[in-house]
């Protein structure tokens, strides 16, 4: 090698390095995201014309004829009355007996919460509750016994509407969970909102893509191709390896912001947990 | 864990005599088919319902032989006549052994 093509050869290692840096420094300017908004193709209207077409009522009747879910339910019943920890208290001993105290705190959720400076979720409320009031050990997340109690403290407000606030300090929350709805991610390039607002009630294959409104409402749920019942973020990370992205932990920062904005556009729609999925 | 065998039924709740109703059956269990492996390359030995029974006062009056064909959790329907007040028992054995029953009672008008 002589030494011209050696000196080029040094020369394109540093572009390469100057090049990856320049990355790094533009994947940085998160904080201030500047997003591309899409528009549904079709009317919500026409939306809910197709997925009667497609779907019809079929996961209400498998949900009504048989969950099994509603054993998970149970569970979750007994393990809100048992007392665990330091402090020899359970759930029940602040919130009433069956829960009564907790009667549509679920439908505000999630929010805001000072004390963790970010969005507070149920499964991390559980768990927060568990370590500063009663003295347990935090539940390991999508474990049975902790999918159980989100399960039965949500069943607490079914049929109440959601009603979640994205006023005051959960704006900006808000704002990082739409910039990473629609943010392009992954080898594949797919963006959540590419799917689910802007190609939304057209056919994938044999699926058709949901719209984004109506996500939220009824986890955690039984979904068929688990073959198991899962939350919400369990789905986030399913969807986020499909398109080859990047899978992130449970309850991180980005998928509570996530959940927020998924759970705004729900605002108004009951809550109906246990879930059924195809 | 979810627990194996818990059953469920679910019936019409008024019944007159002589009458066809339809009974759902659920019941929980993973229904490993034997042909699936873990991460590290063994093999999950198979687990399943191979076995239903259904006992309508003495009477036997149906069995049905399931393979690994069939779901986790398992859902069935099917209809019964209504014609005499007994219990109505399901049995669902295991290629492991395990038995699990539910029985409820029917009261037809």
């Amino acid at each position: 090698m002589s030494r011209f093509s050696r000196a080029f050869v040094l020369l394109a290692c540093a572009g390469v390095l100057t090049a990856g840096a320049w990355k790094y420094s533009f994947a940085g300017e998160e904080a201030a995201p500047r997003i591309k908004e899409y528009t549904p193709n079709i009317s919500s209207q026409e939306y809910e014309k197709r997925y009667n077409a497609v779907y019809g009522k079929s996961t209400e009747k498998m949900a009504e004829e048989g969950n099994p879910a509603d054993f998970m339910l149970d569970d979750g019943k007994d393990l809100f009355g048992k007392a665990e920890g330091s402090a020899g208290k359970s759930c029940a001993s602040c919130h009433g007996a069956n829960g009564e105290k907790l009667k549509g705190v679920a439908a505000t959720f999630p929010k805001y919460d000072p004390a963790i400076n970010g969005i507070n979720t149920v499964a991390l409320q559980i768990n927060r509750c568990r370590q500063e009031h009663m003295g347990a050990a935090p539940l390991k997340y999508e474990t049975y016994d902790q999918l159980a109690l989100e399960l039965y403290v949500k069943s607490l407000s079914n049929g109440v509407p959601i009603k979640v606030s994205i006023d005051g300090p959960a704006k900006p929350f808000y704002e990082a969970g739409k910039a990473y709805y629609y943010k392009r991610h992954g080898q594949f390039n797919f963006s959540c909102a590419i799917c689910h607002v802007k190609y939304a009630g057209h056919m994938m294959r044999a699926n058709l893509l949901s719209s984004n409104r109506h996500h939220a409402d009824h986890w955690p749920a039984y979904r068929l191709d688990w073959g198991a019942a899962g939350s919400f973020q369990k789905r986030f990370r399913g969807c986020n390896k499909n398109v080859r992205q990047e899978v992130l932990p449970f309850q991180c920062e980005t998928y509570r912001d996530l959940e927020l904005y998924l759970t705004y556009q729900a605002n108004g729609l009951p809550i109906q947990v246990p879930g059924f999925k195809m | 864990m979810p627990a194996v065998g818990r059953i469920k039924i679910r019936m019409p709740h008024t019944i007159s005599r002589g009458q066809v109703v339809p009974v759902d059956v659920l019941v929980t269990h993973p229904m490993e088919t034997g042909l699936r492996k873990t991460k590290d390359g063994k093999v999950i030995p198979a687990y399943f319902i191979n076995g239903v029974d259904i006992f309508y006062g003495g009477d036997r009056i149906t069995h049905c032989d399931w393979t690994i064909a069939v779901s986790a959790n398992p859902f069935m329907t099917f209809y019964l006549k209504a014609d005499k007040a007994a219990p109505l028992r399901i049995v669902y054995k295991d290629n492991k052994g395990g038995v699990y029953q539910e029985t409820v009672q029917i009261n037809p008008r």
